[in-house]
Parts: structure tokens; C-alpha cells; sequence
């Protein structure tokens, strides 16, 4: 049985780092040809999915929970903190929105300079980096309640959908509405992050509605990320006037 | 290697912003102040998403 409030988050973490991931190998592909960089892609999935089977197997040893949570707390609030503050600025207007188009054609530039390998190892980085923060991601809620399964799904399902549309359109996905996914996912996962690291800190009595306070922390940051963009769009507006 | 460490870790700011965030749990949970961690934390994390944001 799923557990969707696992799966989601997953997913649209997934959804997120696969178009990335999609763009790159879409701009190698025309360099290199569609097997060659897809072939990159493929290696890259598979040490990501050794690399899940591998961190499954080291939850499975026993260790103690405490210590699981905090470690992977940290790398939550590290990997939340990073998106929800990216999200904020770009809402804000102090950043650039992510564009797929420009992605796509900087990756052109760069391997119009490169030979195949270069090419191949462009890719294959590309599809890693990306995953790594999957593979995070998955690690991190497969352990909330060894919800392996859910996790995965979400990440895979996520992976599915990104190459269908990919192979579709045959062009970068500019539609995504990556910030908005970006800021609820950065909520979520430094809810998460901050939640476990106190826990395993402090002890479960440390959250004082237990469980339910993750969904507390979770609106704390959506609603506190939001007041944010406010907040610094008028003061760089403000800026900008003077 | 570096690209991996930054996609892993991010930057230095994002370190610094967890590494005090991890302090004051540490000190406030020690001091038998975890009653107010769970008010502290949340906020200190959105006081340092701010400054991430800022920069």
C-alpha cells in the first residue's frame, strides 16, 4: 500500500531534477545522437538506483534511528533551506527564473567545443547530479516509516512522465511550473528536515504535537516563504525607485 | 568532485545557515530549553532562508 504523503513530495521533487536532467541530455543527444546519450542517461539511473538499493540496505542493518534521522535531517534542511531561499528569490525577482530554453542552449554552446566523450560524460554528470538530489530525497522519506516503496514510486513514476512528455514534445519542458514546485517542495522538505534533526536532538517529546507538527512546520514555511517574496519584492522595488 | 560536493552540501551560506541551526537545537535541547526549540528552530530556519535569499 502507498503511502501518498510520501509519494507526492517524492514525486514532485523527481519531477523537478528529471526535466533538468531531461534538458541536458535532450541538448547531448543532438550532438552525440539519441543512443549514445541516452546510453549516459542509463548508466547514470542505474548507480542511482545502486546507490537507493545500497543506502536501503544500509537502513536495513539496524542502526539506530536517532542517529539515521539526524544524519539525514541535516542533508533535508541543507537540500530544503537551498530550494525554498532560490524559490523565494526568484519570486522576489532578486534571481532569474530557471529557463529551460537558455539550459538547452548554453548545454548546445558547450558541446559544440567538446568531442563525444566529453559529450557522453556531460550527460552522464548531467543525469547524476540531478539524481543525487532524488536519490536524497528518496533516501530521506523512505525512512519516514520505511516507506521504500512509496518513495521510489514517486521518484520512478516522476521519471516516466518527464521522458514520455520529453519524447513527445522533443524539446525542453519550459511548461513545468518549476518555482511554484520548487518553493512547496523546499517547504516541505525543510518541514521535514527541521523536524527530524530536533527529534533526534532532543527526543520525540521535543515537538510538542508529535507528528502533527510537521504539518505545522510545513505551513509555518510555506506561509513564511510567501511573506518573504513580499517583503523583498517591495524592498527591491523600493530599491529600484531610489 | 566539486560539483558533487556542492550538490550534496550546497554553499558555503547554506552550510553556515544549517550549522547554526544545529547549534541552537544542541544548546537549547542542553540547557533543558527543547519547549522552546520548537519555536526557535522554525523561525531561525526562515531568518537564514531570508538571508540565503537576500544574497
Amino acid at each position: 500500500m502507498l503511502d501518498w504523503t510520501i509519494v507526492v513530495p517524492a514525486f514532485l521533487t523527481a519531477a523537478v531534477e528529471w526535466v533538468e536532467a531531461f534538458t541536458i541530455v535532450l541538448a547531448v543527444s543532438l550532438s552525440i545522437g539519441w543512443r549514445a546519450a541516452a546510453g549516459a542517461a542509463l548508466t547514470a539511473l542505474a548507480a542511482l538506483a545502486a546507490m537507493t538499493a545500497a543506502t536501503g540496505g544500509v537502513l536495513g542493518l539496524g542502526l539506530e534511528i536517532r542517529w539515521l534521522q539526524l544524519a539525514i535531517g541535516v542533508f533535508l534542511l541543507l537540500f530544503g533551506v537551498r530550494w525554498l531561499a532560490k524559490a523565494v528569490a526568484r519570486g522576489a525577482g532578486l534571481k532569474a527564473l530557471h529557463d529551460e530554453a537558455r539550459e538547452f542552449a548554453e548545454a548546445r554552446t558547450a558541446l559544440a567545443r567538446g568531442d563525444w566523450m566529453a559529450s557522453w560524460l556531460i550527460a552522464f554528470k548531467g543525469v547524476l547530479l540531478e539524481g543525487l538530489e532524488v536519490w536524497l530525497v528518496v533516501a530521506a522519506f523512505g525512512l519516514h516509516g520505511r516507506a521504500w516503496a512509496s518513495s521510489t514510486a514517486g521518484a520512478s513514476a516522476a521519471l516516466l512522465i518527464v521522458v514520455a512528455a520529453g519524447l513527445m514534445v522533443r524539446a525542453p519542458l519550459q511548461r513545468v511550473p518549476e518555482n511554484a514546485i520548487k518553493f512547496a517542495v523546499g517547504a516541505m522538505i525543510t518541514a521535514f528536515g527541521s523536524f527530524w534533526t530536533l527529534e533526534a536532538v532532543g527526543g520525540a517529546a521535543a515537538w510538542p504535537w508529535g507528528d502533527w507538527s510537521l504539518l505545522g512546520l510545513a505551513a509555518f514555511y510555506a506561509v513564511g516563504g510567501l511573506a518573504l517574496v513580499v517583503l523583498l519584492r517591495q524592498r527591491s522595488t523600493a530599491g529600484e525607485v531610489r | 568532485m566539486s560539483a558533487f560536493l556542492k550538490t550534496l552540501f550546497g554553499d558555503a551560506g547554506t552550510v553556515a545557515v544549517v550549522a547554526i541551526v544545529m547549534a541552537a537545537e544542541v544548546l537549547l535541547v542542553a540547557t533543558d530549553q527543547a519547549a522552546s526549540a520548537a519555536l526557535a528552530v522554525p523561525s531561525l530556519v526562515l531568518a537564514g532562508t531570508a538571508w540565503l535569499a537576500k544574497r
